[in-house]
């Protein structure tokens, strides 16, 4: 037990270490899709809280991920510095989310996600209707990357630590808050909220709580995403984000703490990946996910758990057969 | 004595081989235009109008006496894709980066192409594009800044309009247009009767066309897609709406044609580019294209077999292939059709990457394209 334990931690250490020395010769496109997929990761962990913790689908991650990334993009270009913005778009995005989490009271599953698509839409309207705040459908170009104590970030690299960096620390505090008495009872909700009403959990408040802070993640992301492109305009922030951040969480495995990572890598690196079959590439993406999800409907952490699970049901199993043989065998 | 000589005859073919291999490389550019997502038509165009005239320029010698050989990068219509994917073309350092088409994905790349020093040809009309000091950025196409002052100028001076409706469809595009329009309308005292914003892809104009009959102009400014201005003339049409009908290349075009019917007939507008211009090089192009893809490209094929010629002339021109200068040798250059038969129609760029050349009002008659007007060159 201790053997397995120590070799995931060694498992992890490799894994940062790689991911803060390898991209270090990495050409600007490269450092902007690994930038990329960290900033989407923390968006589908925000989903992955909602939807994969609590339960509640959500079609809007999307549109929190504009909410943020617009509030970036305006306080940054009037001077403001981007952890004020970052402030701002974590106050704003809890906000709303707490508010949109009201529907959720009332309904479940596919309705829900009509209420949330809906929502997606309202946001897309504003972000392109009201020039006077968001320059609509030009978009704001220029957006400046933000002086982390002093120091610069406007070349890839150092921006991509940034984006790592915010990554880590949403992720110790994701990894905190799954842990803590929250994260179980968000469990609750997803898996019995009747039950988990009667031991005395506030499922009214748990559920407005887990779509305020996965919105809040949303933030997070956009906050990131504006110096990233340095360029928001409505469009990216339309529904089939959200689709995306949606896909990210299903297919990496939604509930489990590292689902939105992989979701995220193939989301955002497999079609890469796949384009030097030039025209077919997005038809093979397509098919990729189609075939995984066919394969395991929980996503590529399925197949790790299912087969973990097989081994100890076998390893249990072939426990009890020494057992019994015992007793058979016993005087 | 022999060997002697038989490696001077080695060394003397691979240094020849050496040299041929040098002038004989093929010269890398690279596109990254919109060939999935919302643009896909723009950008499908875009990329065979590219491939289209390589494979001439190839099959006849190359440039300079070296082949054209180019990558196609997606961009998904998305800016942030668009982005990734310019900056991945320009870090193989490409001799000249085409595309995108969106004005915002342009946008976005504009700056990352300056900074390597690589001039960018692309697609994009938004006015603002080729006001912010780019030294590298240049245009296929007339920006709305030039092209909207003369329709403007038409529905004054010929239509003698007092009042206008304007539909433009709520995309970079149909915004810049009827912003740019709406500025030229002001200087004439031009009333704006309604200013109706439209979705892409949108199927039902009823409503839109009610507001029109009721606002009763004395014209209708339409600026939106070929697909959607075929549905709005059908349905103005319907509607038994008289006053005349002005657009842009969007609205008068072969598309629009064959899908509106006889309710394209009496559309007119100002076209910078089109594959029906009375001009037997663009009728040549349209030949060959029709030929290798099966369909009449839109204007988005012209622009980027146009990129092509617009290369292949600038590098004659400096007589060498010289990445940094040749941004420097696009500025201010006039290319003829005369001698470049695959500029079409004589074309000057601008120190700031605006082109200026022939633009035609036509108009639809009897389902056909009919050049009312040829707009001269600004600069003749």
């Amino acid at each position: 037990m201790t053997a397995a334990k120590t070799l995931k931690i060694g498992f992890g250490i490799v894994v940062i270490a790689a991911l803060i020395i390898v991209p270090m010769n990495f050409n600007r496109y490269g450092l902007f899709i690994l930038s990329q997929w960290a900033v989407m990761t923390i968006a589908a962990m925000g989903l992955n809280l909602t939807l994969g913790y609590a339960g509640q689908v959500s079609l809007a991650q999307g549109a929190f991920v504009g909410i943020g990334a617009y509030t970036a993009a305006i306080m940054t270009s009037s001077g403001l510095p981007l952890i004020g913005a970052l402030g701002v778009a974590i106050v704003l995005c809890f906000a709303i989310g707490w508010i949109l989490g009201y529907p959720a009271l009332r309904v479940q599953h596919h309705y829900l996600a009509f209420v949330t698509l809906a929502f997606s839409t309202l946001a897309f309207l504003v972000f392109r209707n009201e020039d006077w705040l968001t320059k609509g459908i030009y978009g704001i170009s220029n957006i400046p990357r933000p002086e982390i104590f002093g120091y610069p970030t406007r070349r890839p690299l150092p921006f991509y630590y940034v984006c790592l960096g915010s990554l880590g620390i949403v992720s110790l505090a994701v990894w905190w808050l799954i842990r803590s008495p929250w994260g179980r009872a968000f469990i609750a909700l997803r898996e019995n909220p009747v039950r988990a009403l009667s031991l005395g959990i506030d499922t009214r408040r748990y559920t407005l709580m887990a779509f305020a802070i996965g919105s809040a993640l949303g933030g997070v992301a956009g906050t990131l995403y504006a110096p990233l492109t340095q360029y928001v305009d409505p469009v990216p922030f339309h529904l089939s984000l959200s689709l995306d951040l949606l896909m990210m969480v299903i297919v990496g495995g939604s509930g489990f703490f590292f689902g939105p990572f992989l979701g995220a890598m193939i989301a955002v690196l497999l079609p890469e990946w796949l384009r030097f079959t030039q025209g077919y590439y997005l038809m093979l993406y397509a098919i990729a996910v189609i075939l995984l999800l066919i394969y395991s409907p929980t996503g590529i952490l399925g197949i790790l758990d299912r087969y973990i699970s097989e081994r100890r049901t076998k390893a249990a199993s072939a426990l009890r057969a020494v057992a019994k043989a015992k007793l058979e065998t016993a005087p | 004595m022999k060997p002697v000589f038989l490696a001077s005859a080695l060394l003397a073919t691979v240094l020849t081989g050496a040299a041929i291999a040098q002038s004989g490389a093929p010269i890398k550019l690279a596109n990254v235009a919109e060939l999935s997502g919302g643009g896909a038509t723009v950008g499908t165009n875009w990329k065979n109008g590219i491939d289209l005239a390589i494979e001439e320029i190839n099959s006849k010698g190359g440039v300079l006496g070296r082949k054209l050989e180019v990558t196609h990068a997606d961009s998904q219509s998305n800016p942030g894709v668009a982005r990734a994917q310019v900056q991945k073309a320009l870090d193989a350092e490409p001799y000249v980066l085409l595309g995108p088409g969106y004005s915002g994905s342009v946008k976005v790349t504009a700056p990352l192409a300056a900074e390597a020093g690589i001039a960018q040809i692309m697609g994009g009309e938004a006015a603002e594009l080729t006001t912010t000091g780019n030294k590298f950025l240049f245009r296929t196409s007339f920006g709305q800044q030039s092209s909207m002052p003369k329709v403007a100028k038409y529905i004054n001076d010929e239509l003698k309009a007092k009042s206008v409706a304007i539909v433009w469809v709520n995309n970079d595009f149909g915004k810049g247009g009827r912003d740019s329009i709406s500025k030229e309308f002001a200087k004439y005292n031009i009333k704006v009767a309604a200013d109706l914003s439209t979705e892409a892809g949108q199927a039902d104009f009823a409503a839109d066309v009610s507001k029109i009959k009721a606002a009763a102009p004395d014209a209708v400014f339409v600026y939106v897609n070929e697909e959607e201005s075929a549905r709005i003339l059908k349905e103005l049409k319907r509607q038994g709406i008289t006053v005349p009908l002005v657009g842009e290349t969007t609205l008068v075009g072969q598309k629009v044609v064959e899908l509106a019917g006889d309710a394209a007939n009496g559309a007119r507008g100002h076209v910078g580019l089109t594959t029906d211009a009375p001009v037997e090089l663009i009728k040549a192009f349209r030949d060959k294209f029709v030929k290798k893809y099966n369909y009449v490209p839109d204007h988005n094929g012209l622009k980027g077999w146009l990129a092509i010629y617009m290369i292949k002339a600038t590098t004659e021109k400096m007589g060498k292939v010289d990445s940094k200068g040749f941004a420097d040798a696009l500025h201010g250059f006039t290319i003829t059709a005369a001698k470049e038969p695959g500029i079409l129609m004589d074309a000057t760029f601008d120190a700031n990457g605006d082109i200026d050349r022939q633009g035609f009002l036509v108009e639809i008659v009897e389902g056909k394209q009919v050049v009312k007007q040829v707009l001269p060159k600004l600069g003749n």
